[in-house]
């Protein structure tokens, strides 16, 4: 699953180091276009929906966060 | 009469003295604190450079950034801001163009500047803030503006790939900021919430609304409009009551599902504008704030910001396509063919503009200036300059104008004026890439490429990156052997769009 989700993100952000990032929202590394494109992108590859009390800077710091809220909302 | 936003300034300056003028997430300014700033600043620039000449301003989202523009507004000059966060190359890019004799730049953005093609002086904004003021100097100084001086120039792309700089003046400006407060009803009570990036048009709202009206702007930082419900938190706290945005940003909260969780409470009015609205975002906005203010704005940045507003009187459905209004006070539309003659009444048009509120032109750039603003081919009788805006409207019978898209390729999109050439042009520098065209999907928003050639699509938007605005930088990339051609030779962008889906 991790390697589907980089490469969503390498898509949509081939100038960004996903593995080692770990602000890309408190850094402003994302912005708020980047967000709602990843937030499309991600409710369709892993059939989940990212609610807005989701969108929180902790969920997409980093890959490993975004991995981990994935999981969450494919387990509820 | 006035002669000069700076009558406006010392006027609220002395009227509203103790009263917060701008508030980041960190600082705050009074009126008299920002005004005090402005002469500082103005002080030391006119030290440095004689009246009438740019200043570049290159500094971040916090409430120093206005003072340095009015600073330079002081010194008799006039402000072309720069947007730190563009890549090199497109700041070097306006610098060639703007060829100012000083930047004046804050200390986060002072690596970025060294690193610039710019031979004249760099000066950082914290070391001149406490400038003892030249009254002397700074007064006559502003008595050299008039009304037809150079406010500022703001840089847009070019379909040739070099930015233009649009050059407001102070009249202008003047008439465009009256209007739309007559239509808001500003007063001092408003609290502005700025979105726009401060280098760009649509924040001259939230800066010269609160100098005119003595009302107040809080510059929302940039991330938070990533995550939606801070975005609100901070509309709250800030008890923010007027919203001046793109359509890009009023779409964000709605789009990501803020308003399941909260909503701005003490919002009163919120006029948008940049792109065409779709409704189903205004509709949640609608339902959940029913008796907030909405007025869908239009124009381009060479008529100062905005020509037309309609305020929105209906309850919006998910297809309502909602007129682009009326003309603001001091803004003449007219509606001429191709054969520049008047077009029937309710029939198409190009959108053409006249009056006070007309750019001073392009800056360093005759040719351009001359093209795009002309004589009104009406009126045979004395001077009147129009700006063709490439759109085309008609007439609706209540006296509506109504948008019917571009003429030419231009587009919008996140709230940036886009010249799809200008990608393309940007596309064919890259090595590996033999032909392409660029193309808009207007319904998910979303800039595409397609070329030819070994390059791959990381080499392409790695270059973007390095060169472009990031709302620049394409989205879809589409490797083809060869572009489809029409039998004219013309490139088919219709099978193009097929790809779209």
């Amino acid at each position: 699953m991790m390697d589907e989700l980089m490469e969503i993100l390498q898509e949509l952000r081939p100038d960004v180091d996903f593995e080692n990032e770990t602000a890309l929202i408190t850094d402003g590394v994302l912005d708020s276009f980047d967000i709602v494109a990843l937030v499309g992108e991600l409710n369709d590859a892993f059939d989940i929906e990212i609610k807005p009390n989701n969108l929180v800077p902790d969920n997409f710091n980093s890959a490993a966060a975004m991995l981990k809220l994935i999981e969450q909302l494919q387990d509820d | 009469m006035e002669t000069s936003v700076l009558n406006r300034l010392d006027s609220t300056a002395s009227r509203f003295a103790g009263k917060v003028i701008f508030r980041d997430s960190e600082s705050e300014l009074t009126f008299a604190q920002f005004d005090a700033l402005t002469k500082s600043i103005g002080t030391a620039l006119a030290e440095r450079l004689p009246a009438g000449s740019p200043v570049a301003v290159m500094s971040g989202r916090h409430v120093t950034t206005p003072a340095c523009f009015l600073g330079a507004v002081r010194a008799g000059c006039f402000y072309a801001p720069m947007d730190g966060d563009m890549p090199k190359a497109r700041l070097n890019q306006i610098l060639g163009v703007i060829k100012t004799k000083l930047m004046l730049v804050d200390r986060a953005h002072l690596e970025i500047a060294q690193s610039l093609d710019f031979d004249g002086e760099t000066v950082v904004m914290e070391d001149i803030l406490e400038t003892p003021v030249n009254e002397e100097l700074i007064s006559s100084r502003a008595a050299t503006l008039t009304l037809t001086s150079p406010l500022y120039v703001i840089f847009t792309s070019g379909s040739t790939g070099v930015p233009k700089g649009v050059i407001t003046s102070h009249q202008s400006l003047m008439c465009y900021i009256d209007s739309v407060a007559k239509v808001l009803s500003v007063d001092s009570d408003d609290v502005f919430g700025n979105q726009s990036p401060l280098d760009y048009i649509a924040a001259v709202r939230d800066i010269y609304l609160p100098i005119t009206f003595g009302a107040s702007t809080y510059i929302i930082p940039k991330n938070e409009f990533a995550v939606p419900t801070m975005l609100f938190d901070t509309l709250n706290r800030e008890k923010i009551t007027a919203l001046c945005w793109s359509v890009a940003g009023v779409e964000l909260p709605a789009k990501l599902g803020a308003f399941d969780l909260s909503k701005p409470e003490y919002l009163k009015k919120l006029c948008f504008s940049g792109s065409v609205m779709p409704c189903k975002y205004l509709k949640i906005w609608q339902e959940h704030l029913p008796d907030v203010l909405y007025v869908n704005q239009y124009g381009p940045t060479e008529a100062t910001a905005s020509c037309t507003y309609y305020t929105v009187t209906e309850k919006v459905d998910d297809d309502t396509v909602l007129p682009i209004g009326k003309p603001y006070d001091n803004y003449r539309i007219l509606l001429l063919s191709e054969e520049n003659e008047a077009v029937p009444e309710g029939e198409i048009g190009e959108i053409c503009v006249s009056g006070p509120i007309l750019a001073l032109g392009y800056y360093g750039n005759h040719e351009q200036t001359e093209k795009s603003f002309m004589q009104n081919p009406l009126n045979d009788n004395y001077r009147e300059l129009i700006y063709k805006t490439g759109d085309l409207g008609s007439l609706a019978p209540d006296g509506n104008l109504l948008f019917h898209g571009r003429k030419d390729r231009q587009i919008k999109h996140l709230g940036h004026r886009i010249e799809l050439g200008e990608i393309e042009e940007t596309s064919r520098k890259v090595r590996g890439v033999n032909d392409c065209c660029s193309l808009y999907n207007k319904e998910k928003a979303t800039l595409y490429l397609f070329y030819t050639g070994e390059a791959t699509s990381k080499d392409i938007v790695l270059y973007f990156r390095q060169n472009m605005p990031a709302f620049m930088v394409p989205r879809k990339l589409i490797n083809l052997e060869a572009l489809p051609t029409l039998p004219n030779g013309k490139i088919d962008m219709q099978t193009l769009k097929s790809y779209f889906k």
